[in-house]
């Protein structure tokens, strides 16, 4: 069974069945750990903004290098309209990232490799941002369907297109670092199956790639949540500064 | 620490800080994980697109081809988009 490569995957309740109506609310190994790294984060952030000290220790040097990493990526891509969001991609990064890494944990469970998860917070950012898109520019925010300069006769084909593309975001987001982050866990699982099954005369071979691509999963689980991130910066800049 | 060791010391990170700005490494990476998933997601929303409206009008399977193809040409309007991102 837990040779199974997709087994690490699996969904399963812990504690009592909590049942409102037909919803299943009930506490399952994937709630655990979104609380554990929300708890980390909120442990990790408070500590390092207690104490403000010129020269700072390790946990207020990482908590300001975090924030500096963000807000230099906010300013960069979004430009100064998108600091009052600052908090907001703040968070969400950090989620992201820390789930990821806290998916790198020996018999942990990732969150973020299970689609839902990832199209929900897609989701949520795709309707956030073509709000924040009408708030500011009314029913101007249309006019990002419609390229300027584009012949009266394919109008309408352009405008369909712009549509689909713009319906694609949200899709893209949550496939993206889903696929990332099941592809890799499940890579490493299979090659860590070649280990066991080839024993110790073969198994060194299955096992050195394995030790790879651990390295390789941080440095992914690390580039998804930027990713993940930076685009929420990009579609919120499209919001914000509309141009094309 | 005296003032010409600390103003020394300012200069290197100072120096160090613009060669970190030149060349972004991480975020190339970054950037060029992001095409893949561009094409797709858009043919997969023109297709579903498609398949719900011939539902709704029983077109069956005029549309979902229609809107398959339109799918396709977002994608790669995505893709060249995202491409032209990445050179500037």
């Amino acid at each position: 069974m837990a040779a199974n490569p997709m087994y690490q995957f699996n969904v399963y309740r812990i504690g009592p069945e909590i049942k409102i109506g037909e919803i299943d609310l009930s506490f399952t190994n994937a709630s655990l750990f979104m609380v554990i790294s929300s708890l980390a984060i909120l442990i990790i952030f408070n500590l390092g903004a207690q104490k403000k000290n010129i020269i700072p220790d390790k946990i207020q040097l990482l908590s300001e290098l975090s924030y500096t990493f963000v807000s230099k990526m906010i300013s960069d891509t979004a430009g100064s309209k998108a600091k009052p969001y600052f908090s907001f991609i703040f968070s969400l990064f950090m989620f992201v990232l820390f789930c990821n890494m806290f998916g790198m944990i020996p018999y942990s469970f990732t969150v973020t490799s299970h689609i839902i998860v990832t199209f929900v917070l897609a989701a949520f950012i795709f309707i956030g941002v073509t709000i924040i898109g009408f708030i500011k520019h009314g029913f101007g925010y249309l006019k990002l369907f419609v390229p300027s300069g584009v012949p009266a006769v394919l109008l309408p084909l352009i405008v369909v297109i712009e549509i689909i593309s713009y319906l694609s975001r949200p899709i893209s987001l949550s496939v993206r670092l889903f696929a990332n982050m099941m592809a890799g866990h499940t890579m490493m699982k299979v090659f860590g199956g070649f280990v066991v099954s080839l024993g110790i005369v073969g198994g060194w071979l299955p096992l050195s790639f394995s030790v790879a691509l651990t390295g390789l999963e941080i440095l992914v689980a690390f580039l998804q949540a930027y990713v993940f991130a930076i685009l929420t910066c990009i579609y919120l800049n499209d919001a914000l500064n509309l141009h094309h | 620490m005296g003032k010409e060791q600390l103003k020394d010391r300012l200069k290197n990170a100072r120096k160090k800080l613009k060669v970190e700005k030149e060349n972004p490494q991480t975020s190339n990476i970054g950037q060029a994980f992001k095409l893949s998933t561009e094409l797709v997601a858009a043919v997969l929303v023109g297709t579903i697109i498609g398949f719900i409206l011939d539902n709704w009008f029983d077109t069956k399977p005029w549309l979902i081809i229609i809107f398959f193809f339109v799918g396709v040409v977002a994608g790669i309007l995505n893709v060249i988009r995202s491409a032209k991102k990445l050179q500037n």
